[in-house]
C-alpha cells in the first residue's frame, strides 16, 4: 500500500505531468477542430459535460500543490543542510556530489573560497559556501501563481452560469434571483483612468425598506449576490407608437435597440403587418455622445415590405406625421445589455495574474545577476562528502568546486604539517 | 523537365537517407536498403490509390500521415528538453532503441514510404497509361539509387559530425514537410497557421470573457491596441511560425543544454578540462542536424507562404443598390454571370465596403459569397481548375462545394434569382460582412 501511495505521488508531483496533460488537451483540440470550426468551444463544452475530462484537468493544479510541496520541502532542506541541521548530505539535492579521502580541516579551503567570492560558514565538520539569491522561493511563487491559474480555469469552465438581461433606466433591476430594486439611472461619461476611456455607472435603488442605493461600474465588476455585475453591450429601450392608413388602431411597443454607437443600423418589425422601421442613432455635428448627453435623434427609414416609405429624422419625444402615416418616440432610455456571472474562479485567475508577475519580476534580475551557487563539504567517517549546486553560472561554479576539491586532495598529503597548525604555502 | 521539378525534392530525399544513416551508425545497409523498398513501396502505392480512389484519399492519407509525425516531432522536443533540465525526469529513456536493426527498417522504411508518395504525388498527369507507368517506375528506381548514392556520401562527411535521436527525428520530418510543401495540398503550415489564427482569437476571447473584461467601447484605443494584435491578421502567420519552427529549436537547445559529464572525481586539472572540451565539441557538432532542420523548415514556410501558382482573380466590379437597398446583377451583360468563371463584386454603403462574387457551380446553380470565409483574415479567392482557393490559408475549395457554409468555404449570402439577374438585400449583405470579417476587412485591394 505505502508503493501505491508513493508510486501515486510520484506521478502526481512530477515536472512531466503538465505537458503530458497539456499535450493530452491538444490532442482533444486537433481532434475536434477536423470537425468543428468552433474547436475552443467544443473542447470547453466536452470537458464540462464529461468526468474523465474534468478529472483530467484537474490534475493540473493539483500537480501545482504537490510541486510546492516537494520544492519547498527540497529548499528547506537544503538551508538547513547549510546550517549544519541535517544528520548528512543528500547527493538528491545538489547537482553534483562526490566522496573522497581528503583532509578534514578545512580552515584553508575557507580562506580560498571566500576569495573567490563565496559566502563561508564552517563548523566542526562541515564548510558551507554560497553565493547569490535562490531562485526557489521565486519558483514557489510561481508555482502558486499556476495553481491558482489553473484551479480558476478548471472552477470557471465547471461551475460558470451567465444570464444575461437588459437593464434599461426607471426599469426594474432583473437580477437572476429576487427584487433587485429599479434602475435609477444609466451614467455613461468619459474616465480620467489610464485604461478605461469611458467608464459606466448603473445607480439601483434596493426597493422596501431601507432603500439603499448601490452603483454598478465597469472594471473591476461589483458583485450583486454573489454574482458578477458584468456590463456587456450599450443600446437603447425605444418607446414608440405607429399608426398608419392600413392599420388605424395603431401600434405601440417598448424594444430594446442594439443603436450604440451612433451610425449603428438596427430594426424593429411592427408584428401582424407588413412595415418595418430600420433606426440609425444620429451622431451629432458637436461630436457629442448621445448616449453621455442623453440627446438622442434618430434617423429612421419607414418599409412596406421592400419598398421604403418615408425616411427622415425624429428626436426623443418627437414625432413624424405625413399621408395618413403617424411615428412617434415618446420616450427612449439608455439600456446595458448586463450578464450577471456566477463564477468562484474568476478571483482566482486574477490572483494568478498578481503571483506570476511578481515571480517574473523576481525572477528575471536574480536569474542574470544574483544566481545562487552552493558548495558543501563534510566530513565523513575516513572521507570527506562534498556537494555542488548552481542555478546560474554554473561551469564558472563547477571550476571553484573542483580546484577546491583539488585543494583538499593536496591537503590530505600534507595533513602533518595541517595538524600541527603550520600554514602550509 | 520533370526531373528539374522533382530535383529540390530529391535532394531533400538524399538528405533525408543521409541523416537517418549517421543517426544509426550501426545499421547503415539496412537502412539504404529499407530507404530504398520504403520509396518505391510510396510511389507505387500513390500509383495504384490514384487508379483505384478519389485523388483527395491518398492527399488526404499523406497529409495525414505528415501532421501526425509533426506532433511526435513536438513530443519528442518537449522531452528531450525536458530531459536535458531536469535530471530526475523519469520518461523517455528510449535513446537505446534507436540504434537497432529494428528501428533502422521501419524508420528507413517508414521515411521512404512517406518520401516516395509525397514525390509521386508531384509527377504530372500523363494521358497515356503507359507512360506514366514509365514515370513512376522511374522515379522509385531513382529514389533507390539516391538512397545507395546517400551510403557513399556518408561516408565522407566528418565523424564528428554526430546525431542524437531527437535531432534525427526532427531532421527526417522538417525535410519531409520541406517535400510537401511545393504541393498546396499537402502543404500544413498555411493550414496550421490559419488554425492558429483562429485558435488564438478563441483563446483570447474566451480568457478576456473569463476574466470580464469589459467590450472595446469602455477602454482607451491605445490599451485596445495592443489587445487587438492579438486579433490582427498577422497573428495567425507568426503563431504559425513559432509553432514550426519551436520543436527544431527545442531540440537543438535539449542538445546545448545536455549537462556536460560529471568530472569532480578527476583531480588532475589537465584531464578534467580536455574531458570538457571534447564534450563540449562533441555537443556543438550535434547542434549541425538541428540547424539542417530548421532550415528545411524555413525553406517548407517560405514555399508554403510564395506558391508559385497562378489564379483567375477579376478586379471587383463596384455596384451600387436601389433606394429600396436592393442590388442587381445582371446574368449578362458586361459580364456573363453563367460562364463557369467566378465574378467578383464592390458594394460601398456609407463608410463599408463590401466584396463578393457570384459563381455559376457545375451543377448549373448560381451561388452569392462573400469574397472571405468565417475563419480566415478576408484575402479573399482565386479560381483554379475546378477549385477556388482561400488566399490566405491557401486551402483548397472544390467549385461543387462552394455556396455551402462551412470551414474555409466563402460565407454564402441569401440572393433571389430572377429571369433578369440576382437580387441581393444590401443591407444583409453588409451586415454579413461586417459579421464576418469585423475588424480585419481589407478591402482595398483591386486585382491580385
Amino acid at each position: 500500500m505505502k508503493r501505491l501511495f508513493r508510486a501515486i505521488w510520484k506521478i502526481l508531483s512530477s515536472r512531466a505531468l503538465p505537458p503530458v496533460i497539456i499535450g493530452f488537451f491538444l490532442v482533444v483540440y486537433i481532434g475536434i477542430a477536423f470537425f468543428s470550426d468552433e474547436t475552443l468551444t467544443v473542447l470547453m463544452a466536452f470537458t464540462r459535460g464529461s468526468f474523465f475530462l474534468a478529472a483530467v484537468l484537474a490534475l493540473l493544479p493539483l500537480n501545482c500543490a504537490c510541486r510546492i510541496v516537494v520544492e519547498a520541502d527540497r529548499y528547506r532542506k537544503r538551508r538547513r543542510a547549510l546550517s549544519d541541521a541535517l544528520s548528512g548530505l543528500q547527493p538528491s539535492l545538489y547537482d553534483e556530489t562526490v566522496d573522497l579521502t581528503a583532509s578534514s580541516a578545512f580552515a584553508d579551503l575557507e580562506v580560498r573560497i571566500g576569495k573567490a567570492g563565496y559566502r563561508t560558514r564552517r563548523s566542526d565538520n562541515l564548510l558551507a559556501a554560497w553565493r547569490g539569491v535562490s531562485l526557489s522561493p521565486t519558483r514557489i511563487v510561481f508555482l502558486a501563481g499556476m495553481f491558482c491559474l489553473f484551479s480558476g480555469i478548471f472552477i470557471s469552465l465547471l461551475s460558470r452560469t451567465v444570464y444575461r438581461r437588459p437593464l434599461i433606466e426607471g426599469e426594474a433591476f432583473q437580477a437572476p434571483f429576487g427584487n433587485g430594486g429599479i434602475v435609477e439611472r444609466i451614467v455613461f461619461g468619459k474616465s480620467s483612468g489610464p485604461i478605461l476611456a469611458r467608464d459606466l455607472v448603473m445607480e439601483v435603488a434596493e426597493t422596501g425598506s431601507g432603500g439603499r442605493s448601490e452603483k454598478f461600474g465597469v472594471y473591476p465588476p461589483s458583485r450583486f449576490r454573489g454574482m458578477f455585475v458584468y456590463p456587456r453591450y450599450l443600446g437603447i429601450a425605444l418607446f414608440y407608437r405607429f399608426s398608419a392608413p392600413d392599420l388605424p388602431g395603431g401600434y405601440e411597443k417598448l424594444d430594446v435597440l442594439p443603436l450604440y454607437p451612433p451610425g449603428k443600423e438596427a430594426s424593429t418589425v411592427i408584428t401582424g403587418s407588413p412595415y418595418r422601421i430600420t433606426l440609425t442613432l444620429v451622431k451629432p455635428d458637436d461630436g457629442s455622445d448621445p448616449y453621455i448627453t442623453g440627446r438622442m435623434d434618430f434617423l429612421f427609414k419607414l418599409l412596406k415590405g421592400k419598398d421604403v416609405l418615408f425616411s427622415g429624422n425624429i428626436a426623443r419625444g418627437g414625432e413624424f406625421a405625413r399621408n395618413g402615416y403617424r411615428l412617434a418616440f415618446p420616450d427612449c432610455r439608455r439600456m446595458v445589455i448586463t450578464d450577471f456571472v456566477g463564477d468562484y474562479g474568476v478571483q482566482l485567475i486574477w490572483a494568478a495574474a498578481v503571483l506570476l508577475v511578481i515571480a517574473l519580476s523576481a525572477w528575471l534580475p536574480v536569474r542574470l545577476f544574483f544566481s545562487r551557487r552552493e558548495m558543501l563539504f563534510r566530513s565523513e567517517p575516513d572521507m570527506v562528502r562534498a556537494c555542488s549546486r548552481a542555478e546560474g553560472g554554473a561551469r564558472k561554479h563547477a571550476g571553484a568546486f573542483h580546484e577546491a576539491l583539488d585543494l583538499l586532495e593536496m591537503k590530505k598529503n600534507e595533513r602533518p604539517s595541517y595538524e600541527d597548525g603550520v600554514a602550509a604555502k | 523537365m520533370v526531373a528539374v521539378t522533382l530535383s529540390l525534392q530529391l535532394i531533400a530525399w538524399t538528405v533525408i537517407v543521409l541523416v537517418i544513416m549517421r543517426g544509426i551508425p550501426g545499421h547503415r545497409r539496412a537502412v539504404t536498403i529499407g530507404a530504398g523498398i520504403g520509396f518505391a513501396l510510396g510511389v507505387a502505392g500513390v500509383l495504384v490509390m490514384y487508379r483505384l480512389l478519389p485523388g483527395r484519399v491518398p492527399l488526404g492519407m499523406i497529409k495525414t500521415a505528415l501532421g501526425v509525425s509533426f506532433f511526435f516531432l513536438w513530443t519528442i522536443a518537449v522531452a528531450a528538453i525536458y530531459r536535458s533540465n531536469v535530471r530526475d525526469f523519469p520518461l523517455l529513456r528510449w535513446g537505446w532503441f534507436v540504434d537497432t536493426p529494428l528501428s533502422a527498417w521501419t524508420g528507413a522504411i517508414m521515411a521512404g514510404i512517406v518520401a516516395g508518395s509525397i514525390i509521386a504525388c508531384r509527377l504530372p498527369g500523363f494521358d497515356i497509361a503507359a507512360i506514366q507507368l514509365l514515370a513512376f517506375a522511374a522515379l522509385a528506381l531513382a529514389g533507390a539509387l539516391l538512397a545507395s548514392a546517400a551510403r557513399a556520401v556518408e561516408r565522407l562527411l566528418p565523424s564528428l559530425i554526430t546525431v542524437t535521436p531527437s535531432a534525427l527525428l526532427a531532421a527526417v520530418v522538417a525535410l519531409l514537410l520541406f517535400c510537401s510543401s511545393s504541393l498546396l495540398r499537402l502543404d500544413l503550415f498555411s493550414p496550421l497557421s490559419m488554425k492558429v489564427m483562429k485558435g488564438i482569437h478563441d483563446f483570447v476571447h474566451q480568457f478576456m470573457e473569463s476574466i470580464l473584461i469589459p467590450d472595446h467601447i469602455f477602454i482607451r484605443p491605445a490599451i485596445w491596441g495592443y489587445i487587438g494584435i492579438l486579433f490582427g491578421k498577422e497573428v495567425g502567420f507568426w503563431g504559425g511560425m513559432v509553432i514550426w519552427f519551436t520543436p527544431a529549436i527545442l531540440v537543438a537547445l535539449a542538445i546545448y543544454c545536455e549537462p556536460l559529464p560529471s568530472v569532480a572525481h578527476i583531480r588532475q586539472g589537465a584531464q578534467r578540462r580536455r574531458l570538457l572540451a571534447d564534450a563540449i565539441r562533441t555537443q556543438r557538432y550535434r547542434l549541425v542536424i538541428p540547424a539542417v532542420a530548421v532550415v528545411a523548415l524555413a525553406a517548407a514556410a517560405y514555399q508554403s507562404s510564395f506558391p508559385s501558382v497562378e489564379y483567375w482573380d477579376p478586379k471587383p466590379l463596384a455596384v451600387t443598390a436601389t433606394p429600396a437597398g436592393e442590388i442587381l446583377i445582371p446574368k449578362k451583360g458586361e459580364v456573363d454571370l453563367e460562364d463557369g468563371k467566378l465574378h467578383k463584386y464592390l458594394y460601398k454603403r456609407g463608410d463599408k465596403e463590401v466584396r463578393f462574387f457570384v459563381l455559376m457551380t457545375p451543377d448549373g446553380k448560381l451561388t452569392v459569397d462573400l469574397d472571405a470565409c468565417a475563419i480566415c483574415k478576408p484575402d479573399g479567392y482565386g479560381q483554379a481548375e475546378g477549385t477556388i482557393i482561400c488566399y490566405y490559408c491557401k486551402t483548397l475549395i472544390p467549385l461543387d462545394t462552394v455556396g455551402k457554409p462551412g470551414g474555409c468555404n466563402p460565407v454564402p449570402v441569401p440572393f433571389t434569382e430572377r429571369a433578369d439577374g440576382v437580387h441581393i438585400d444590401g443591407m444583409s449583405l453588409v451586415n454579413n460582412w461586417t459579421r464576418t470579417v469585423q475588424a480585419t476587412t481589407r478591402v482595398k485591394e483591386g486585382n491580385k
